[in-house]
């Protein structure tokens, strides 16, 4: 059969649970595949099925209501928050939310894509009925007076938020530390980070704490936290997803990307929200093509499903200073996709070093100067004081925490007169070099692979005073960001460390605007590895196989 | 691949720390504290003013307390110093990108429209008295 990777080492301990208070939780989440044949063995090894689809099934056939489900996870939240931290705030409308959802599946009402999906959003995505803080003291309670595109798009198509999210305040960090609110753990081993900046949005699908999650990625801010918590990531092409509402970090970088437990759901959530929006001069006019529509049953797989294709394994990133674990993942990967008939050849990106320091030239630049709106004078927290000068300077320097600020003079230094040239200019000539290397691997190769960081998570608090060491651990995503281009991260296997692993993920990159291909290899992965799950210790125990409940 | 961007933290002078040690071991190891290459000195030998950090916070409207800049400084100093490893690139014949697409602005047209939740938008001003938003007085400098 197919390759089975490194298997994850022996559970040693997991947070106590009490099963029996939470007994309603154990029918209604599944790891079985509705998909798959029902011969199918429902094991702890059978790949994930979409969570979206099935549930839309079990609604429509009324084997549950929305109801129940937000009970669920309402519970799930009360049992997890405490050791997890990954939202910073939870929505007070969800059951009533749920109760409009069943009250239209009662009526025979026509219910949107996302129906019964419960979802949770990055608070740097701005909701007009939470508050939208950015992870920052300086917006602590603002209430946005709007819905960013995306949520409204998820609102439309009947989706419901859970809540918003823990992250690296305004974006600007690698692992919740730089939140101003909490520390979000990973729920692998609640002693490491989640990743960062989306750290909350990755840590909660893991958990299973809601089914999919919006997240933004400017330097790989959804992947890898994406492969810190053995989820799948998606970060779309920039021009895809509208960036209208999403407080803005870098401009010419930030996109909002997706979160699910399966590549099928984060395909789905993905074209709910894509498309043109007038609000967003940067969003494509490109039509949506539906990302699932090449996606095809296992069983109906021939043996070599991915026969032709090319894949390029990034050299720059298999050198010194990535872990064997991670190094060993990836070649298993590689092995993997060659199994289901890809051939997988190194290629090397050039330019790929120096995008690390221009991209965190033109992010500190970019955000010095979109970071210069939270004065304190038409929203968020004002420090009064005497003078105009120091009611911006005191607001600012008591709202922003220590690495938004050190970047925001980073940033101001790049682009003062005179050093323009120097940093700026020749960081966007860099940008012209890494999309030119992109575009021509792409050209010869339909997919490029590489690991998403050099490590998986490591320990609260390891990286925290070194700067440089944190930036470096962005090596792998940052070049996708500046060419642009679509990739996708998901679980491929273990290293040692936590109570029952740590998981690693295989980015996946894409040519611009095709993630219908990303989507499309990476489900055929994801569906053909064997022996690998991936549900944190925190949640095994009471995820149950429940064969009965969605059949039929 | 990490230590190949730290490689490239020594910019023009050649490394006095191993930093591979620092990125591949596993403790936590904090960054050495003294960064011997100068700040005054980039590849090409131009000489850019090293940050000013109090000046910096000044143009950025944030007040540091001497002791922020005190701290701060190293760390801004330290990253600048690794962002100058681009000088010692040639991309003469580069053009620079604004952005990553190629397929320009899609501008709506510029028709002034009434934002349905201006409410909202007053509730979230910290200093308001209808119609102002308040603000001390701005002092005219002698």
């Amino acid at each position: 059969m197919l390759s089975t990777l490194q298997q994850p080492p022996r559970s040693l301990s997991r947070i106590p649970l009490h099963l029996s208070s939470i007994k309603p939780l154990r029918s209604f989440f599944t790891v079985g595949s509705a998909s798959v044949s029902a011969s199918a063995s429902q094991d702890q090894s059978s790949p994930p099925s979409s969570q979206i689809l099935t549930v839309r099934h079990s609604l429509l056939s009324r084997q549950i209501t929305a109801t129940q489900l937000a009970e669920s996870y309402l519970s799930r939240l009360s049992l997890t928050e405490p050791h997890l931290h990954s939202f910073l705030h939870i929505s007070d409308t969800l059951l009533r939310d749920a109760q409009l959802i069943d009250r239209k599946i009662e009526t025979g009402e026509d219910v949107g894509p996302l129906a019964g999906v419960f979802v949770g959003v990055k608070d740097n995505i701005c909701t007009d009925d939470m508050p939208s803080t950015g992870g920052s003291r300086i917006l602590e309670n603002y209430k946005a007076p709007y819905d960013a595109t995306a949520v409204r798009r998820v609102k439309e198509k009947h989706g419901i938020l859970i809540g918003k999210t823990n992250l690296d305040e305004f974006g600007m960090g690698s692992t919740t530390e730089a939140s101003s609110f909490q520390v979000t753990a990973n729920p692998w081993d609640l002693s490491r980070v989640p990743g960062g900046s989306s750290g909350g949005s990755a840590a909660a699908v893991s958990a299973r704490q809601c089914m999919v999650s919006l997240g933004s990625d400017t330097g790989g801010s959804v992947r890898q936290p994406a492969s810190f918590c053995g989820v799948v990531g998606l970060k779309p092409t920039y021009g895809r997803v509208s960036r209208f509402g999403l407080m803005a970090y870098a401009s010419s970088l930030d996109v909002i990307g997706c979160f699910g437990t399966s590549v099928a759901d984060t395909g789905i959530l993905l074209h709910a929200i894509s498309g043109h929006d007038r609000f967003d001069a940067t969003s494509s006019n490109r039509e949506v093509p539906d990302f699932t529509s090449q996606f095809s049953s296992i069983n109906l797989m021939e043996s070599k499903p991915l026969k032709g294709l090319k894949v390029g394994l990034i050299r720059e990133t298999l050198e010194d200073g990535v872990d064997n674990g991670v190094k060993s993942a990836i070649s298993g990967a590689a092995s993997h996709l060659e199994e289901l008939g890809c051939t997988v050849t190194e290629v090397s990106l050039p330019s790929f070093s120096l995008g690390l320091p221009a991209y965190y030239i033109l992010a500190s630049s970019e955000s010095s100067s979109n970071l210069s709106r939270y004065d304190g004078v038409r929203y968020g927290n004002q420090i009064f004081a005497e003078s105009l000068n120091s009611l911006h300077g005191d607001s600012r320097s008591k709202g922003f925490g220590p690495e938004v600020q050190m970047r925001i003079l980073m940033g101001t230094y790049a682009l003062s007169a005179g050093y323009y040239d120097a940093y700026y200019k020749r960081a966007q000539q860099v940008r012209t070099l890494v999309r030119k290397s992109f575009k021509e691997a792409l050209d010869d190769n339909d997919i490029l692979i590489s690991p998403v960081a050099p490590s998986a998570a490591y320990k609260i608090g390891e990286k925290k005073n070194d700067p440089l060491a944190m930036y470096a651990g962005d090596i792998m995503t940052v070049n996708v960001n500046l060419a642009g281009v679509p990739a996708l991260v998901l679980p491929c296997g273990f290293v040692e460390g936590g109570p029952a692993g740590l998981p690693v993920g295989l980015q996946m990159i894409g040519a611009a605007f095709d993630e219908v291909k990303l989507l499309k290899i990476g489900h055929i992965f994801e569906q053909t590895l064997q022996g690998c799950r991936f549900i944190p210790p925190l949640v095994a125990d009471d995820l149950v196989v429940a064969k009965d409940v969605f059949r039929g | 691949m990490g230590s190949r961007a730290l490689l490239l933290l020594k910019g023009p002078s050649p490394p006095k720390h191993n930093i591979l040690f620092l990125f591949n071991c596993k403790k936590c190891i904090s960054a050495p504290s003294i960064r011997k290459f100068t700040t005054k000195a980039t590849a090409n030998g131009s000489s850019l003013e090293p940050p000013d950090v109090a000046r910096l916070a000044e143009t950025a409207r944030i007040s540091l307390t001497p002791q922020q800049v005190e701290e701060f400084g190293p760390k801004i100093r330290q990253v600048i110093d690794w962002f100058g490893q681009l000088q010692a690139v040639d991309l003469d014949s580069v053009e620079p990108s604004i952005r990553a697409d190629t397929e320009g602005d899609n501008l709506r047209h510029d028709d002034p429209e009434t934002f349905a939740n201006r409410e909202a938008i007053i509730d979230a001003v910290p200093n308001y008295e209808d119609p102002y938003i308040k603000v001390p007085k701005v002092l005219n400098k002698e």
